[in-house]
């Protein structure tokens, strides 16, 4: 299960899991974003490599544009899997612990 | 503990609620169960992208043994496909060099401690281990 709202000024919350089965509805949501900013994570519990292929695509549509997308309030486990798969030298990413949460 | 599970990527929200069952029941640490779904779902949507003509059904099997969670999961499929081989990522690629596909067989294997596949008379069967230390 996967909720995705955009709070305004390019900040989008994500709540639930983004796994292979609600990559699209991910994909859909950030595409109809023009601009997104900050993915405040705070109350993402899952990752999977399929919803690391929507951040990816994201990251690229906006950098092509000057913009760039900026993860926040990242668990420690959701963390680990960024920071295997390089994401961390993609995306400025902010913890929760570094967030003072 | 064992399931079957319809070869479709809804079935995930099951196969999770299953590895969520075994966890409770066998008391295992919470804290391992991340990297346990994450494995898990990585593999079973494998199966189900890239063997769709398969029979309906994939089978898993979770077992606690010698301070480990064992997976199983089985799959009848007319070629093999060896996950144990080494599928590198260049990690600090620049982005437009880095692909949005082809990270979940890298992430299995980061995740795992061990990784078995065999292949005989047309079923795959991939075992994975995770230790709970």
């Amino acid at each position: 299960m996967l909720e995705l709202e955009h709070a305004g000024d390019g900040r989008v919350i994500v709540v639930g899991r983004l796994d292979a089965a609600e990559a699209r509805k991910a994909q859909e949501f950030l595409d109809g974003i023009d601009n997104p900013r900050e993915l405040d994570c705070a109350r993402l519990e899952y990752i999977s490599s399929a919803g690391l292929g929507i951040l990816l695509r994201t990251q690229k549509r906006l950098m092509a544009k000057g913009g760039r997308l900026r993860l926040v309030n990242v668990s420690n486990h959701i963390r680990d899997v960024f920071r295997y798969s390089g994401f961390d030298k993609i995306f400025d990413i902010v913890g929760v612990a570094d967030s003072g949460q | 503990m064992r399931a079957v599970f319809k070869r479709s990527l809804a079935s995930l929200e099951d196969v999770f609620a299953f590895t969520e069952k075994f966890f409770a029941g066998e008391e295992v640490d919470g804290k391992h169960l991340y990297a346990i779904n994450l494995v898990l779902e990585e593999l079973f949507s494998n199966m189900v992208k890239f063997n769709e003509e398969g029979p309906d059904t994939v089978s898993v099997e979770m077992l606690r043994q010698n301070g480990a969670v064992r997976v199983q999961l089985s799959d009848q499929e007319p070629e093999p496909f060896d996950v144990t081989t080494p599928r590198p990522l260049d990690i600090d690629a620049p982005i437009e060099r880095r692909a949005e596909s082809g990270m979940g067989l890298f992430l299995v294997q980061k995740f795992v401690d061990s990784l078995d596949y065999t292949y005989r008379n047309g079923t795959s069967t991939i075992t994975f281990v995770k230790r709970l230390d």
